[in-house]
């Protein structure tokens, strides 16, 4: 069968599936399906309920539930409103004062929750009234949370980490620390937006609130204890390479639930609802993970990624011209679908392309995790937009705007960490080094 | 018929419920593991068992999620739809969603016959017999494929769609975990 005509039916189809509104994981079934179907002469069904059975049943995914689970329980504990009181005092005194508390305390979150829109809506629970009452600039306060909450994917734990990394078999441990670096860099890069705009545009800024002595900074500080207590259980964990991610998952739940008593905010209603959302939202990564197992056995026995992997070694690309087409595929790809469905739907066939150009999977995690949260900010499809509407009540188009500054930065951290590949790949390197686990 | 349509809400709900216990079975597996291995005890097939309760978890949670407008798509056409037109994408979603649905139900179910007629056994130290765990998976397959069906023949009959895009904007806590 020509591999031109072969490649033209697969995104057809895919295309029209998806496009009509399918359901994201079953229009990766439907694929795989007609492409085995068209193509070989093996008994599909059978092949399709194994290989999703092996891959749902698999002890590296269970990470997945546990850290969206952490996640939901944080997020109905009193956890926003002691970030912003233990945060707020250090950070009023640098131009752009408060605005930084949507960036430190969205980086400070990102280390116990693995997603974005969780991120952005935690911080920004407390944040947004706060800093409207204060008289920040409208545009300021939600373009910020809306950069700022993609941290919550880079930096560990990360969902779309653990499904990369399950994706390519890649130790998500390894995954989890190379992201750390690159997503503090990225904190500071926001922040270093702020002072810029502050400095420039000193007239639309609020004066400075209560000026705090330094031994009141230290007394509000003791609010993130239990949130810098949690930071260690899970991650300090994994580096030491004591724990596993899903171990350290389960330490981060332990630790959770703990909080959330102590805080008082543990009751029957707010586990349920904090399990049950959990498992709505893994539930949905599930069947788009079981869609992504068929399709990447389908499109083995095709050949394609192969053909398409030497076609693309044929070219001589250099790997930089590579990465340079990628990052705008996947902007663009971003911009009709969410992160995780881009990631899974592409790997089968970007993961041989990646390999034969010798890049380290690694450092393509990140680069990919950093890429994807770009288009989580780009509308019409971005989650972090869809968050901020439902709790600002803007459009998405304005969101959006206000978000744009926050696309640049974060295209000029991938120009970096292209540039300087040892901010993703430095920290891994030194946790193999260590005593082994 | 309303008494149809209760026991089918019920049943989507309660294999959710199911769902949310293999969830919290998970976490006490994953413990249990941490905690003989820091006693020196070393049980056999922890692992497996939070494997198992890993794709209990996802495929007995399906149609209760599909019930909650858990399961995402594209909306960026269908929102375009008014009317009639939206009806028929709509019906064209849930045909094809049912027979893809229906496809993985019918081969789970073979799945796990087959696997109890040769008594395939789990390849690590546990042995668990396969088609013990893939019935979950089964089962699961199944109701999504009811649930499915279930929402075309309602929507074919003329019940209410949903909000579509503004749906989603809804509330925060709906989008928290993505």
């Amino acid at each position: 069968m020509d591999q031109l005509l072969l490649t033209l039916i697969f995104l057809g189809v895919l295309f029209f599936l998806l496009g009509s509104g399918v359901w994201v994981g079953l229009s990766l079934l439907g694929v795989a399906l007609v492409g085995m179907e068209l193509f070989t002469s093996r008994p599909v069904g059978d092949a399709m309920a194994t290989t999703i059975w092996t891959a749902s049943s698999s002890w590296t995914l269970t990470a997945l539930p546990l850290f969206i689970w952490m996640g939901e329980i944080l997020f109905r504990t009193r956890l926003s409103e002691d970030l912003f009181t233990g945060l707020a005092p250090w950070l009023g005194g640098l131009p752009g004062r408060l605005l930084h508390v949507n960036i430190a305390g969205c980086a400070i979150f990102a280390a116990i929750s693995g997603s974005s829109a969780a991120t952005v809506a935690t911080v920004g629970k407390m944040a947004i009234p706060e800093l409207r009452r204060r008289g920040y600039p409208e545009r300021m306060i939600i373009g910020t949370l809306a950069g700022a909450g993609t941290l919550g994917l880079l930096i560990p734990p990360s969902i779309i980490l653990i499904v990369y990394g399950v994706t390519v078999n890649e130790s998500i441990a390894s995954l989890f620390m190379a992201g750390v670096l690159p997503g503090i860099m990225l904190a500071f890069l926001f922040m270093a937006y702020i002072v810029l705009h502050a400095l420039l545009r000193p007239e639309g800024m609020p004066p400075r609130g209560e000026v705090f002595g330094f031994v009141q900074k230290l007394r509000n500080s003791v609010y993130l204890l239990p949130v810098v207590l949690l930071i260690i259980a899970v991650l300090g964990s994994i580096y030491a390479g004591i724990a596993t991610a899903t171990e350290a998952a389960v330490l981060g739940v332990t630790g959770s639930l703990i909080l959330s008593a102590l805080q008082r905010s543990l009751t029957r209603a707010s586990f349920v609802a904090s399990l049950m959302g959990a498992l709505r939202t893994s539930c949905m990564i599930a069947l788009i993970l079981a869609g992504a197992d068929f399709l990447s056995l389908a499109m083995g026995f095709t050949g394609l990624p192969r053909n398409l992997a030497a076609w693309i070694a044929g070219l001589e690309l250099t790997p930089l011209a590579l990465i340079a087409a990628l990052t705008v595929f996947y902007i663009v790809l971003g911009c009709f679908l969410d992160g995780i469905s881009a990631v899974v739907l592409t790997m089968a066939v970007v993961e041989p392309m990646v390999r034969q150009a010798g890049i380290d999977m690694l450092w393509f995690g990140i680069f990919l995790v950093i890429v994807v949260e770009m288009a989580q900010i780009t509308p019409p499809v971005g989650f972090n937009l869809f968050v901020l509407q439902g709790m600002t009540g803007h459009q998405i188009l304005y969101i959006a705007r206000a978000a744009l500054p926050m696309f640049f930065i974060m295209a000029l951290a991938v120009v970096l960490v292209v540039a300087f590949p040892e901010i993703a790949t430095w920290l891994p390197a030194q946790m193999r080094a260590g005593p082994p686990a | 018929m309303a008494s149809l349509r209760r026991s089918l809400d019920r049943l989507y709900l309660a294999a959710g419920a199911l769902a949310g216990l293999c969830l919290i079975a998970i976490g006490i597996l994953v413990l249990l593991s941490i905690v003989t291995r820091l006693l020196g005890i070393y049980v056999a097939g922890l692992t497996d068992y939070a494997g198992y309760a890993m794709a209990a978890s996802s495929f007995l949670a399906l149609a209760y999620t599909f019930g909650c407008g858990g399961h995402i798509r594209v909306e960026l056409v269908l929102a375009k739809f008014t009317g009639r037109r939206r009806r028929w994408a709509e019906l064209w979603c849930l045909a094809v969603g049912t027979f893809l649905a229906g496809y993985l139900a019918w081969f789970s179910v073979k799945m796990v016959r087959v696997s109890h007629m040769l008594g395939d056994v789990s390849e690590s130290a546990d042995a668990t017999p396969l088609w013990i765990p893939q019935t979950a998976m089964a089962v699961g397959a199944v109701l999504l494929a009811v649930a499915l069906a279930d929402r075309l023949i309602s929507v074919a009959l003329g019940a209410p769609l949903d909000g579509g895009v503004e749906a989603q904007a809804a509330h925060p806590e709906d989008v928290v975990g993505e």
